[in-house]
């Protein structure tokens, strides 16, 4: 009887794989406290669970318009000051900017009735009041991102005065055509009365798990099998990786009545693009935003398509409305290598020139 | 390739994992995203997230009548001092834009003349 002779393992390939097996793992669970949002920052005001910070300067800003960033939120604000060499606000603050950011921070049940309306209305006001009080400056560039963006336009719209300069990060604001989150969320299929009366918050799980839905092979597995090509790589920097992994999967809930104002006015009956949105009584318009608007959107969104971003420089009241459009994907043009050598610099001369 | 990174390929999963996904990825994507965007697979997530929802309802309204039963405060009363506070805090706001409000305008009210 003749045996035929099968292939070996090689033992080396077979270690080499466990321990980058074991780095793997390291990698992920270690995430959890990935050193994030480090540039030093002070309070200056407080609402509930909202912070406002201003970020310590060593020495005095060289632009007179403060910035004050409004974050998304359903995210956590650390995203725009992510590590040091990957931070937006870093950059600001190296050219010579004044930045405040507003953390939303983390709703409990006890906020249930927190809406858009009263966001735009009670907090983002006094907010920049703060930051008025704080520089001495009556005006101030305002930078929202994703959904902060739409907070943002609502506050530029209704307080013309204190908006010096409105720029949109990846603000979805027409829903005509919002993509597969649109479909999603459609009247008469998403139960959105039954979540938000089930739920004094929506847990942060559902959203997360929507935006992941928009690309799950590559959310779900090619995360992994990313992380695990670069773990072969001596110069892979696992502590971005680890920070990045950190905001994507640090969801926070949203307030149901937020959550439910969010889906049924703009992504179901796109208020705000169709000029019927309302709050506390006052219109808001587009198109009373007269200031000077900067529009950067990413060519490959699937959370904010360009179809929900297109429509700002044509819209909005002002007469220097102008867009950057760059290609890439929602989170991907915000932070990482080709954001620091490619937007950020554009942004920062946009501002100094809008000084 | 050699022989013995041939065969060491061969035995190692995560390997075989990787060129899997890399040979698959874009059909798989492809085809989910199609099959998700069929308004069927919108009102199947609806209908299964209303369901999970109902059951939700029901282990939540259960466990509030056992801790009221049982004396003990509920997330909805302990949520409902945490309302109160919120809205005393934004009561003090609303004072303090009333007093900024009286302050400005005794600034650029012209002062009387004396006598």
């Amino acid at each position: 009887m003749t045996a035929t002779a099968r292939p070996v393992p090689d033992p080396a390939s077979l270690w080499s794989s466990n321990d980058r097996a074991i780095e793997m793992a390291r990698a992920i669970l270690g995430s959890v406290d990935a050193p994030v949002g480090l540039t030093p920052k002070e309070l200056i005001w407080r609402k509930n669970k909202a912070r406002l910070y201003r970020y310590v300067r060593t020495e005095p800003a060289t632009h007179r318009t403060p910035i004050f960033l409004v974050l998304p939120l359903i995210n956590r604000a650390y995203i725009l000051d992510l590590r040091p060499g990957a931070s937006f606000v870093e950059f600001l603050l190296s050219q010579g900017f004044d930045v405040f950011l507003i953390d939303w921070g983390t709703p409990g049940d006890e906020d249930r009735g927190l809406d858009i309306t009263t966001l735009v209305t009670r907090y983002l006001p006094r907010a920049a009041k703060a930051i008025q009080r704080a520089t001495g400056r009556d005006e101030m560039t305002v930078l929202g991102y994703c959904i902060g963006g739409v907070l943002a336009s609502c506050f530029a719209a209704l307080h013309p005065a204190v908006t010096r300069n409105l720029v949109l990060l990846t603000a979805p604001l027409d829903f005509s055509d919002a993509g597969q989150f649109g479909r999603m969320t459609a009247r008469g299929r998403f139960p959105v009365e039954r979540l938000t009366d089930t739920f004094p918050t929506v847990p942060a799980q559902i959203p997360d798990i929507g935006s992941k839905l928009l690309n799950p092979i590559a959310s779900y597995v090619g995360t992994y099998v990313r992380l695990w090509e670069k773990l072969g790589d001596p110069t892979f920097d696992v502590s971005g990786w680890q920070a990045m992994y950190r905001w994507v999967n640090d969801s926070v809930p949203f307030a149901s009545a937020a959550f439910r104002q969010w889906i049924v006015e703009f992504y179901q009956e796109n208020r705000l693009a169709r000029d019927i949105l309302e709050m506390d009584g006052q219109p808001v318009r587009l198109s009373a935003i007269r200031c000077p608007v900067l529009n950067i959107a990413a060519s490959r969104d699937q959370i904010a398509p360009r179809a929900t971003t297109s429509i700002v420089t044509g819209r909005v009241g002002s007469s220097d409305a102008s867009e950057i459009l760059i290609e890439g994907g929602h989170v991907g043009i915000v932070i990482g290598r080709s954001a620091s050598q490619n937007l950020w610099p554009r942004v920062g001369a946009w501002l100094s020139a809008h000084d | 390739m050699t022989k013995a990174e041939g065969s060491g390929q061969a035995s190692d999963p995560f390997e075989t994992w990787r060129q899997l996904y890399d040979a698959n990825e874009r059909a798989w994507s492809a085809a989910l995203e199609q099959a998700m965007g069929q308004p069927e697979f919108g009102e199947a997530s609806g209908k299964l997230l209303e369901t999970m929802l109902a059951a939700q309802k029901s282990v939540r309204g259960n466990m509030r009548t056992y801790l009221e039963t049982m004396n003990v405060p509920t997330r909805e009363d302990i949520a409902g001092l945490g309302e109160l506070v919120v809205g005393l805090e934004e009561k003090i706001d609303q004072i303090a834009d009333r007093l900024d409000a009286i302050e400005r305008a005794l600034r650029t009210r012209p002062a009387k003349k004396a006598g």
